[in-house]
């Protein structure tokens, strides 16, 4: 039972993590149907920064990781203002291409950033664990639950209540139908680079917490957040969050359970269960959790 | 009749400079001197020559050296290869020739398919290879490598060259299969023999090489060795697995065949939660970087150090202080450039020898391996290349960590041979069915 | 008028391996099967609306049916030593009943659901190939290609044309490639411009208007995916014998986005589009390797002390170059040829 209990809260700290990664997606493709590769670069960038302000300038953690979360926001808004804006309203595909040529860039340049090693953000959390009862909690864990949920909590309240939100939802809805309102479409899907970027960060800071730290090869895990966001809705940021943490524990229940009770399954499950979840959620409902079913026009 | 032959002559200048590529005919014979060489010597010196009255040989590398998963690795192997030469080209070069390492180095990403293209690509104009990075890499083109009488340094330590190469490719130090020998050897010696080893491990030519190590060690030695596979963070996104595993299965010793970032999070929180054995690790695992970390106090108490040779500093080896004085005692970033120098003995060895004989073409360069004896200048053992059965290396460093050593390694045996490692029988790939 | 430009081309790349050495023929072998291999993810994507990130697993699944049965039976993993005449059909049928098989998972999907599940796909298929060892020789350490012996004869040995022209195996890959690249694309040009043809642009176009009209949407969605599949098929089990071995790990993600790559740099659902795109993705990076020796600021050589060194420019002016072309022309190398065209009009010899 405890292990059980134990592997949920790893589970849900890591599930966290997917949420976040799941949600730079989904704000991007929400607004502008695309599906942004540069996503990858602009966590490790987030993770980076973070580290290069609190561990090489000895800044302290907290302001580093603010500091990182606006770099990186403002580095995305500038990608989305160089390269991608001068597509809207071409092939998504294509779009969708052109990140990737970003992305290929930028991951030289973060990867010489970062350098050769292991690099640390200076958390305050480190291997610090708390127990409840008998279970045992890593803080880290405890704190990426608790910093996804700020931020999600922040985002909707941004996007229910303030005019930006509004304006950013009318241009997801329908880029036509904004523009006819006077909402300037472009600077929206910018905004919506800018929101992507900062989560990014926050998920590269979060994902560099515990116990090796990061290095080059970081930026693969962003992939993690694929499944997430179709299992969820492609479209929903509620679905980001039910996605990412249902596959952070079902991921992490396979890891303490399938080598010992399932190792006919193969080495490493862990990696294709999620895809598995997706596709079983998929068979019952085409649009993910949440997402919204696209209605066909004759 | 206008042969094929003369076609091609006669329009090879118009095909070169429409390709923009380096263009040459296959075969290229010449001498200079009393020395014959055909493809990859030239009479004229190297670019940018410490001897410019010498003419040049031209060696290759492909390496993975920017966007590649071990692109750290490679840019550190590849700037201590240029260092040697060019130290063997300050000593007057190789037979009246200087060595050039540059011209022909190209990035593979540790990919198969670009390794071979880039092989390809430089296989006419070089001698032989500085460096063919990588297992799936280097066996992908052991083709071309055959075809082209080229040989090469081969920068991967899997256990299965010894019997895969033809002598092709030449390896220096212990493989991953013997490291982890020698590692579970080491911590038996020192803390008593364990009941049980959990090995943890990458999967194939290393972690799964690692990990068939010690299995053998188990086998050898009566003792339960279980093993789990994993894989990097970047793809796993945590190591639960195997800390359920460490867990679960309650091993004294464990062995780690992963990355640095795997090795820290493992090590860190296993330690955290209690686990109370130790870890051992082989040079490939651990990453100086690692101390700074949060696992870095449990690292330190916790984990055995096992690699081929020094990481860097060790004053009283021939090679390491020549290593030092290249650097101009600017440490490296991890044992890579310990790793590139050292590797790089054999091939200057067997030109030496070639040159001797008067006769620096390739298919002469391949003849000479099979009666050949490296000295590395004490960072290994001499060997021995050639024919009369597969060479298995056998001798290990064994270390601690310490902030204070360079590198983060103190030494602690700087020459081990383990008592399992010292004679167990490997005459097939560790990673091979058995 | 076309069709003698046409012919002028085949003429010039028939006797053009005479010309280039080794290494280029080799190369362009690759370019016409990484065609091969776009034309088949276009009929797919650009033909019939589905984008797919599966294609590397096809591509995949063919490389090994291929290395399983013409591989060297005496090797360390399984061959069955058979000839090309099998294998090579084989893979793409193999790669084809595989696309059947997981077709009706996709065609109740769409747009970026289908792609991601397409590349759940690939995530199954790396998972699969480093568990079958037998097969795959295991992650890091891979296995060789199948053997390239067609119809009895022994490609891999250089031989002799009535004594005049000597070919060797790199002229013959080139020669083999560059004629399944006809082949496969001429019969892809009739497919779609057949009936076939239209109604996958009618599922693209207005899937539900097309089903009214009595399209029927999942059985053209499944000739889509086995035909797509075929192609990546005979393509994988091609680009495998070329590099002459197969590792598990190639058939990832990248695989997939390089392929999608080739097909909108190019241009979607044209032909010409999808050359010109696996041109760009072949030779950009071998044409690119040669710049950094005229520009100045960069570091030479791999040292380590530099930033930007010579290698990490390559990488980045290749994905730079893929952002400006796409910038400059949304519709790819193809929109941007016929605008040079539209400024040319006499170019070339309008009739």
């Amino acid at each position: 039972m405890v292990e059980l209990l134990e592997a949920i809260a790893r589970g849900l700290g890591q599930g966290s993590l997917y949420a976040l990664l799941g949600l730079g997606f989904v704000v991007v493709y929400k607004t502008s149907g695309v599906l942004n590769f540069v996503q990858p670069a602009l966590m490790v960038l987030g993770a980076y920064f973070a580290s290069a302000l609190a561990v090489d300038a000895g800044l302290p953690f907290a302001l580093s990781f603010a500091i990182a979360i606006l770099a990186t926001a403002l580095l995305a808004g500038a990608i989305e203002r160089v390269a991608l804006r001068s597509l809207v309203g071409t092939s998504e595909a294509t779009a969708a291409i052109v990140t990737l040529g970003v992305f290929v860039v930028l991951n030289v340049v973060a990867a010489d950033l970062i350098g050769a090693g292991q690099r640390t953000v200076g958390d305050p959390w480190g291997l610090e664990s708390f127990s409840i009862g008998a279970v045992t909690i890593f803080e880290n864990d405890a704190a990426r639950v608790v910093l996804a949920a700020l931020a999600v909590g922040g985002l909707a309240l941004f996007f229910a209540r303030s005019r930006t939100g509004l304006a950013m939802r009318a241009s997801a809805f329908s880029h036509e139908a904004a523009l006819a309102q006077g909402v300037p479409v472009g600077r929206m899907i910018g905004l919506a680079w800018m929101l992507a970027g900062a989560l990014g960060a926050l998920a590269g800071v979060m994902a560099a917490t515990g116990g090796g730290g990061f290095d080059q090869t970081l930026a693969l895990l962003a992939l993690k957040a694929l499944p997430v966001i179709v299992l969820g809705g492609i479209d929903s940021i509620r679905g980001a969050i039910v996605g990412g943490l249902l596959i952070g524990v079902a991921e992490a229940c396979c890891k303490t359970y399938q080598p010992e009770h399932a190792s006919w399954l193969g080495a490493n499950f862990d990696q294709v269960l999620p895809y598995i979840v997706m596709l079983a959620v998929l068979l019952v409902r085409p649009y993910g959790l949440f997402g919204t079913p696209q209605v066909q026009r004759v | 009749m206008i042969t094929a032959a003369w076609v091609r002559r006669a329009a090879a200048p118009l095909a070169c400079a429409a390709t923009l590529a380096a263009c040459g005919a296959d075969d290229k014979s010449g001498s200079s001197g009393d020395v014959m060489f055909d493809n990859g010597v030239t009479n004229e010196p190297c670019p940018e020559a410490k001897n410019p009255g010498n003419g040049c040989i031209y060696l290759g590398t492909i390496s993975d050296l920017s966007e590649g998963p071990f692109a750290v690795v490679g840019v550190e192997y590849t700037a201590a290869q240029k260092d040697f030469w060019d130290r063997v080209n300050e000593d007057g070069g190789i037979g009246g020739f200087d060595v050039d390492v540059v011209k022909y180095t190209r990035d593979a990403k540790y990919n198969p398919e670009e390794h071979v293209a880039k092989l390809r690509e430089i296989e006419p104009h070089v001698l032989a290879l500085a460096q063919s990075f990588g297992t799936p890499t280097t066996l992908a083109g052991l083709d071309i490598m055959k075809r082209a009488n080229l040989v090469g340094n081969g920068a991967t330590a899997w256990s299965g060259w010894a019997f895969e190469d033809d002598g092709l490719v030449l390896e220096s130090g212990q493989s991953y299969c013997v490291e982890s020998l020698n590692g579970l050897d080491h911590i038996a010696e020192e803390f008593g023999e364990p009941k049980r080893v959990l090995a943890v491990h990458f999967a194939g030519d290393f972690g799964g090489d690692a990990a068939a190590g010690a299995e053998l060690w188990g086998a050898r030695n009566d003792v339960e060795v279980t093993t789990l596979e994993t894989a990097p963070n970047a793809v796993a996104g945590s190591q639960d697995a195997v800390l359920a595993a460490i867990r679960r299965r309650q091993p004294e010793v464990v062995l780690v065949a992963t990355g640095p970032a795997e090795l820290g999070e493992i090590v860190g929180k296993a330690v955290a939660a209690g686990f109370e054995g130790q870890f051992v690790g082989s040079s490939a695992t651990y990453g100086p970087s690692l101390l700074k970390t949060p696992a870095g106090p449990a690292l330190k108490a916790r984990y055995r150090y096992v690699g081929p040779h020094a990481p860097y500093a060790r004053a009283d080896t021939g090679a390491h202080r020549a290593m030092q004085r290249a650097r101009a005692d600017k440490l490296p970033q991890s044992a890579a450039y310990a790793g590139g120098w050292i590797a790089s003995y054999p091939l200057r060895r067997l030109l030496e020898q070639a040159a001797k004989k008067g006769d620096l073409t390739r298919a002469n360069v391949r003849a000479t391996v099979q009666d050949v004896t490296v000295d590395y200048e004490g960072a290994l053992p001499p060997r021995r290349f050639g024919r009369g059965g597969a060479t298995i290396e056998r001798q290990a460093v064994i270390a601690t960590l310490d902030d204070e050593a360079p590198l983060s390694t103190r030494i602690i045996k700087d020459v081990f041979v383990g008592s399992t490692a010292k004679d167990v029988t490997i005459d097939r790939a560790c990673t091979a069915d058995r | 008028m076309r069709r003698w430009w046409l012919a002028l081309l085949l003429g010039t790349l028939l006797v053009l391996p005479l010309w280039l050495d080794r290494e280029l023929n080799t190369l362009m072998a690759t370019l016409f099967v990484v065609a091969i291999a776009a034309i088949g993810l276009d009929i797919l994507t650009g033909w019939c609306g589905q984008v797919s990130l599966g294609h590397a697993f096809f591509l995949g699944i063919g490389a090994y049916t291929a290395a399983a049965l013409g591989g060297d039976p005496a090797g360390r993993v399984v061959g069955l030593g058979l000839d090309m005449l099998v294998w090579l059909p084989a893979a793409g049928v193999v790669a084809a009943a595989v696309g059947v098989v997981v077709a009706p998972l996709a065609t109740r999907l769409g747009g970026l659901y289908l792609a991601i599940v397409t590349l759940g796909l690939v995530l199954v298929g790396e998972h699969l190939f480093r568990e079958v060892t037998s097969i795959t020789g295991g992650a890091g350490i891979g296995r060789p290609a199948p053997d390239l012996v067609l119809a009895g004869v022994d490609l891999d040995r250089t031989s002799s044309l009535r004594g005049i022209v000597s070919l060797d195996r790199e002229m013959k890959l080139y020669l083999l490639c560059l004629a399944l690249l006809v082949a496969l694309a001429v019969i892809a040009r009739n497919l779609t411009s057949s009936a076939v043809g239209r109604a996958f642009a009618a599922v693209r176009d207005r899937g539900a208007a097309a089903e009214l009209v009595g399209i029927d949407l999942t059985r053209h969605k499944i000739v889509a995916f086995a035909v797509s599949s075929f192609y990546a098929g005979v393509a994988g089990a091609l680009l495998a014998t070329i590099t002459g071995f197969i590792e598990p790990r190639t058939y990832g993600l990248l695989y997939s986005v390089e392929f999608l790559a080739v097909v909108f740099i190019g241009g979607a659902g044209s032909l010409t589009g999808v050359l010109l795109g696996a041109m760009f993705v072949t030779l950009m990076p071998r044409l690119v390797q040669e710049l950094p020796s005229v520009l100045p600021f960069v570091t030479s050589g791999s040292s380590a002390d530099g930033f930007p060194s010579t290698f990490q420019l390559q990488t980045m002016i290749y994905g730079a170059l893929i952002v400006a072309f796409l910038i400059l022309e949304p519709r790819g190398l193809l929109g941007l040829c016929r605008r040079a065209r539209g400024h040319l009009p006499d170019w070339p010899l309008r009739h």
